[in-house]
């Protein structure tokens, strides 16, 4: 009998405690108020946005900042969780592409009634930054920094090649000819170095670029209809995979792979095209280069421009103390930081233009990724870009792999692109 | 299949008061999340905003939708290369590690090796090997004159990263059949010699017989395995997004449910993997009473 009771003790109290987690204390409702901080990023990332914290809380003492950083992968994850809960993190980082994902679904908190009441606070930033998070009744989210891309070159590779250094005059067809010149081919018919990478998978480095220079463009303006199948915009295709396959200037897919999948870093490619964010690593790559804006094509010089910010969940408890903080981001202080940090460019002109940001440790010209702002487009911004965007790459990439037809493989890839965009209307 | 002790009178108590904890854990989160699963694969739901109802919708693009096929086959063409050759190979290594040899737990542990080590390292070192220009395989193949292999293409890929998946399975499977091996008494070899019996008869007569209980394990834990496979194969052959030029199930589900916003769909196809598994499991039990000898 007496172990019988005990065995039934040992059954509640386990059941208590399986039970016991689901109780959360509440939230402290006066001030000083903690908000969480939730973003992408590496180490080196999280380090800067502590010290941004510190600042922050330095000149606004009753708030403080908890910050959470994870990997690219596991931050969309952890961040669909908390907010499928209904508890996400106060302030949250947004990449552009995917923020009308989460504003059409109604999990950001409108910020236009806080900008209307701060109507100063956006003066000095750039406008192209605030395009993407501009919606009919306001804005959503508030860009921290952004990435043009712009074309990077190996200058030991050109010196030694005696090739000019690629000029902001180039054209997609000097890029072609320099890219040959600097390809080499060993007597066993393998490519030692190649002219020139750049991945293919996403829009972003450098297929919406040659695409708009053609005079082509990428998605229709009620995003209905994908048209990178369209006549201008199948010379760009067609220029990437003649220099891949018969000029064999630039690396397939499987090939680049070999090369941890950047054989500019890698030192066997000469140029590619890639954004701010790619600094940092290429500071430490052992050779010299240098940054040149990107060719211009028929219809003119074009590049992309993609920012990152924050936004605010709905549910978050403190609503003024992640605006404040939005604001700080925006702040001179806190975008020298971020200037700093080398990895994006600030969004306020006053630090873009100043020598935080200017005259960084790697010796190179900072300077070309502000002023391609000038002939930047915006990477397309709409619901369901995710699915769409892993539509074509999933669809294109047998071509880049030399596994399949160019012609016939994008005609399928735009239909299903297409099918997605119906699907998600 | 009567063996072991039965639990009498108050033990029986204890055995469920020292069972309560996982049993309640998997009512709880296995169960709850189960029976969630089922639910919301009849719902469409984006994780933001509430479920609505879909009906039979997302079982209907089950079999409509192509990329759902394709994965399927995948897992499939997978599961049927894989489960064979890891109960094949590690049976025989374990053999070979059965007997005495000098050294042999240097070789018993280098065969467990890939079974410890980081799924991520190993597969980078694999990218190595597999590399079309630069790759050790490719570089050993051509001083033989044979010409090159693009090891990691679409139609090769799924043999080469079954390779990578087996190589690494063998350890595991190593140590369940030797504690199969080291149970079969010594003198039934000694009466197989005594009959005249060579090494070969010995194996396929007297070995593989008794270590039946062991080969049905081995065959469940690598279909199971073989089913939830993901680590190598993402690694191999990824591409942007969590794509894969040889997508399985897993990747299907995983993509739908975390990068488009489709919940229920991805509920649907997991449904669909467990049903697949539930049926190689029936089968496999069916051909454990045909066919396992315990002792």
């Amino acid at each position: 009998m007496k172990m019988r009771l005990f065995a039934l003790t040992v059954l509640v109290s386990l059941l208590l405690v399986a039970c016991g987690g689901a109780k959360t204390p509440a939230p402290a409702a006066s001030a000083p108020a903690e908000i969480t901080m939730m973003m992408w990023g590496d180490p080196a990332e999280l380090d800067v946005w502590n010290q941004i914290v510190a600042d922050f809380h330095q000149a606004t003492p009753n708030i403080s900042v908890k910050v959470e950083v994870s990997d690219w992968d596991s931050y969309w994850t952890k961040l669909k969780t908390l907010l499928s809960a209904g508890t996400p993190p106060d302030v949250f980082a947004m990449d552009a592409p995917l923020y009308l994902d989460y504003q059409s679904r109604g999990v950001l908190l409108n910020l236009q009634p806080y900008l209307d009441k701060n109507p100063d606070m956006l003066k000095g930033v750039y406008p192209q930054t605030l395009e993407a998070y501009k919606t009919a009744d306001g804005m959503y989210g508030l860009p921290r920094d952004f990435q043009t891309i712009v074309l990077f070159y190996n200058k030991d590779m050109f010196d030694e090649a005696k090739v000019a250094y690629p000029s902001g005059d180039w054209t997609y067809d000097d890029l072609r000819t320099a890219s040959k010149s600097l390809t080499k081919i060993g007597s066993d018919g393998k490519v030692t170095q190649f002219g020139f990478y750049s991945d293919l998978w996403d829009m972003e480095l450098i297929w919406s670029e040659a695409i708009w220079a053609y005079g082509g463009d990428i998605i229709n303006a009620d995003h209905t209809k994908t048209l990178i199948g369209e006549p201008q915009a199948r010379e760009a295709w067609q220029l990437f995979h003649e220099m891949m396959f018969v000029d064999k200037s630039w690396p397939d897919s499987t090939t680049a792979g070999e090369y941890g999948g950047d054989p500019f870093l890698a030192g066997v490619a000469a140029m590619t095209t890639i954004g701010h964010w790619a600094v940092p690593g290429y500071a430490e790559a052992g050779f010299k280069w240098d940054v040149a804006p990107m060719p211009k094509g028929p219809a003119g010089q074009t590049t992309s421009v993609n920012s990152a910010g924050f936004v605010v969940g709905k549910a978050s408890k403190n609503p003024d103390a992640a605006f404040e903080f939005l604001k700080y981001v925006l702040s001179e202080p806190a975008q020298k930081r971020l200037a700093e940090l080398g990895f994006a460019c600030p969004v306020l002109t006053t630090v873009a233009e100043s020598d935080a940001f200017l005259k960084q440790p790697t010796p190179i010209d900072q300077k070309i990724f502000i002023d391609s702002l000038a002939f930047a487009h915006m990477k397309p911004v709409f619901k369901g870009y995710d699915e769409w965007s892993s539509a074509i790459g999933d669809g294109m990439a047998t071509i880049w792999t030399g596994e399949a037809e160019l012609g016939p493989t994008l005609d399928a890839a735009v239909t299903a692109a297409d099918e997605v965009l119906a699907k998600n209307k | 299949m009567e063996y072991g002790l039965k639990p009498l009178g108050r033990e029986k108590l204890w055995l469920l008061a020292l069972l309560m904890p996982t049993l309640i854990g998997l009512l709880f989160g296995a169960l709850g999340s189960v029976i969630a699963t089922v639910v919301l694969s009849f719902a469409k739901w984006d994780l933001l905003t509430p479920p609505t109802w879909a009906g039979t919708i997302n079982y209907v693009s089950l079999v409509t939708d192509q990329k759902v096929l394709l994965s399927l086959t995948n897992t499939l063409k997978f599961t049927a290369l894989y489960v064979p050759g890891v109960v094949v190979i590690s049976l025989l290594v374990a053999v070979l590690m059965n007997r005495k040899i000098r050294g042999v737990s240097l070789f018993r542990t280098a065969y467990f090796l890939p079974a410890v080590t980081s799924a991520v390292a190993t597969a980078l070192v694999w990218n190595m090997i597999y590399g079309k220009d630069t790759g050790l395989l490719n570089f050993i193949l051509e001083r033989l004159g044979i010409p090159a292999v693009c090891w990691l293409c679409t139609d090769t890929a799924m043999y080469s990263v079954v390779a990578v998946n087996i190589w690494g399975a063998i350890g595991e499977g190593m140590i369940i059949f030797l504690a199969g091996l080291t149970a079969i008494p010594r003198e039934y070899y000694d009466a197989a010699d005594i009959d005249g019996a060579n090494g070969v008869q010995q194996f396929f007569r007297l070995t593989v017989p008794l270590i039946t209980p062991s080969i049905f394990f081995q065959g469940l834990m690598s279909t199971i395995n073989a089913f939830q496979a993901f680590d190598y194969i993402y690694m191999l052959t990824r591409r942007g997004q969590g794509d894969s030029s040889i997508p399985v199930v897993v990747f299907s589900i995983y993509r739908n449910g975390w990068y488009f916003f489709n919940y229920g769909g991805a509920s649907a196809q997991a449904i669909m993997l467990t049903v697949v598994v539930a049926v190689f499991m029936a089968l496999a039990f069916w051909l454990e009473r045909r066919y396992v000898v315990y002792e």
